[in-house]
């Protein structure tokens, strides 16, 4: 699965902290200390956090909420480039597998080193089902990924949910590969909290 | 508001039948009751908009007689009938009706005045040669069509016993070909149009109050999800805020309007709590760790069917508020929800999956097999009964994208009452309105 190698490529990074961006050479101010602006470091929308959350971690990391970019009429797609991956679940089902667990393995050692970032984590469905239920499973699927995140020692005060049960897929067609995207725990950096 | 005046007496029905049964007997098998519908006379002073009333008017009643599935109205251009004739007993020909094959027919007309429309409306037995309905309405000329849903109304008391349900709206949410979702609220027939939210987020699962005045619905336009009740005649909204955290999904009123019933969901649990009209909690109804969703309310407003996941998969339950006790309703399919109780009390209709394609199915209130309505080469879902009963609103993609339709309760004449340019979705069919 292209994922898993993604993931994989992932940890190896996140573990050699070498700046897992494509584009390594916008690397911030890992060292910038309390003071530093997050997101001083100009546009640039790959801009990574730094070791110990000392630096920005950004909203533009991992993309904006579901619902923003719903808004501004983008796909709520979690970039490639995220540090923090998209975990996905079976048809009505919010039990965490063991490719789940190991993306959110991943996803807590950043969280683990970049302390400032607080996140939200949305729980999406497929379009099969009625809305309220797939609200309810949504905030089911959140809340498992919050709780597994937690138990790796992830401060449960920085992780909030949100349910957007199947009202803002990623993928719009019927096919099983489309719902497959779209029933899916989404990890979104809601702003920066320098360590001060 | 429409001030209606009667002014003439209806006499006997068509069909004189018991009350209790009667809504089985007109229509049952396919048979329906041929009707005509004479374009209405201007009786006033000419006006620009005289050929638009008189064809509007009667459009709507045919609109909602072929809708009921209890008749079936002969086409216009097959009338025959000279234009000197009138309107009233006695001054028209019954045979220009027989020999076209009606059995029913409706003559009326309208006079202007100002923004205001007089209209009467008569119904005949042509095989009698009586008249069985004389009736008058006054009204704002651009609500013209509410008084053709009336009259309507009045016909179906005639034939049923049990008077119509076409002066009533649905609310729904559409997105109207782009990304947001919105709640609408229009007549069956698609008039009178209202959008009830312009926030560009997502709003979904209007309920009615039982007065008709007002709309619940849950919204992301405050970012976290929570409920809302619009007043339509005011503007005025309030919104609920859960006292302890959380999110509401959805709310419905009780049928005294005093209550609601509302879904929250908090720490990824959701549970039915119990609500005041001001949005105050007053208890919480379940207390499982799972999903409990979708509550509405039986008609006496002492029991609530709604969906739990307890079992492993979503199914329809009904809680006894007096006792607090909830008793599983649904035992075939692993996937059903959506409940809604008939006014009438018997009977429960839900969404259902088959396969990878959901249908529309009822259940008796207490048990036994459930009945299928709707076919499973599409999807249909959100059921809502109209409040008689007699039928059942929905929404389903057979078309390609999702649109509203109603049919009879036993699954009979299906139509289709919306075609905008994108997805309508969970309707909601308000109380009969004044």
């Amino acid at each position: 699965m292209k994922s898993q190698i993604k993931i994989l490529c992932y940890c190896t990074l996140a573990f050699a902290l070498a700046g897992c961006a494509p584009s390594a050479s916008t690397r911030p101010d890992t060292k910038g200390g309390a003071g530093s602006t997050p997101g001083a470091a100009g546009s640039g929308t790959d801009s990574r956090a730094g070791e110990g959350g000392r630096g920005g971690a950004r909203e533009s990391d991992t993309g904006a909420s579901s619902l923003k970019q719903l808004q501004e009429g983008k796909s709520p797609i979690t970039p490639g480039s995220s540090p923090l991956k998209d975990v996905y679940f079976d048809f009505d089902r919010y039990d965490l597998s063991a490719d789940a667990r190991t993306v959110l393995r991943a996803n807590a050692d950043w969280l683990k080193a970049n302390s400032g970032a607080r996140v939200e984590i949305e729980g999406h469905c497929d379009e099969r089902g009625t809305n309220e239920y797939n609200l309810a499973l949504g905030a089911k699927r959140a809340q498992a990924a919050r709780e597994y995140l937690t138990s790796l020692g992830v401060a449960a005060g920085r992780l909030s949910t949100i349910s957007y049960g199947e009202e803002i897929p990623v993928c719009k067609e019927q096919t099983d590969a489309c719902w497959r995207q779209n029933r899916r725990a989404r990890l979104v950096i809601l702003q920066d909290r320098p360590t001060s | 508001m429409n001030k209606v005046i009667l002014t003439l007496f209806c006499l006997l029905a068509f069909k004189l039948t018991a009350h209790a049964a009667s809504y089985e007997i007109v229509g049952q098998g396919g048979q329906r009751f041929p009707v005509a519908v004479s374009p209405l006379k201007n009786l006033g002073a000419s006006t620009g908009d005289s050929g638009r009333l008189s064809t509007g008017i009667a459009d709507a009643m045919v609109h909602d007689l072929e809708l009921s599935g209890w008749f079936r109205v002969l086409d216009r251009s097959a009338y025959i009938e000279n234009a000197q004739s009138g309107i009233t007993l006695g001054t028209f020909d019954f045979k220009d009706w027989s020999t076209i094959g009606a059995e029913g027919l409706v003559k009326g007309g309208f006079s202007v005045q100002g923004d205001e429309i007089t209209v009467e409306l008569r119904l005949f037995d042509v095989y009698q040669n009586k008249e069985r309905i004389g009736k008058r309405y006054t009204g704002r000329v651009r609500d013209f069509r509410r008084i053709a849903h009336k009259f309507v109304d009045e016909i179906i008391n005639q034939f049923t016993g049990i008077p119509g349900v076409f002066n009533t709206r649905i609310a729904y949410v559409s997105n109207s070909g782009g990304r947001f979702k919105e709640i609408y609220v229009s007549h069956l027939d698609g008039s009178e149009k209202f959008q009830v939210t312009n926030n560009r987020t997502i709003n979904l699962s209007p309920a009615w109050s039982p007065d008709g005045k007002s709309v619940l619905y849950s919204s992301f336009k405050d970012r976290n999800q929570t409920l809302f009740l619009f007043e339509l005649f005011s503007g005025k909204e309030i919104k609920f805020t859960p006292q302890g955290g959380g999110r509401y999904l959805s709310g419905k009123f009780s049928p005294d309007g005093q209550s609601i019933v509302a879904t929250l969901e908090s720490g990824g649990n959701t549970n039915l709590y119990l609500l005041d009209r001001s949005g105050k909690v007053v208890r919480r109804l379940t207390q499982d760790a799972g999903i409990e969703v979708s509550p509405a309310w039986s008609p006496d407003g002492k029991q609530i069917v709604y969906v739990s996941d307890r079992s492993g998969s979503p199914q329809i339950y009904i809680l006894d508020l007096a006792s607090g006790k909830s008793r599983r309703l649904s035992y075939s399919g692993n996937y059903n929800t959506s409940p809604e109780w008939s006014p009438r009390g018997d009977r429960i209709v839900y969404t259902g999956r088959i396969g990878n394609r959901f249908a529309i199915f009822t259940i008796s209130a207490d048990g036994g097999e459930s009945r299928k309505l709707t076919s499973e080469s599409f999807d249909s879902e959100d059921p809502t009964w109209s409040p008689d009963g007699r039928f059942i609103a929905f929404s389903s993609n057979r078309a390609g994208k999702y649109h509203l339709y109603v049919m009879q309760m036993s699954g009979d004449n299906q139509r289709r009452l919306t075609g905008s340019g994108g997805d309508d979705t969970k309707p909601n069919w308000s109380p009969r309105l004044d």
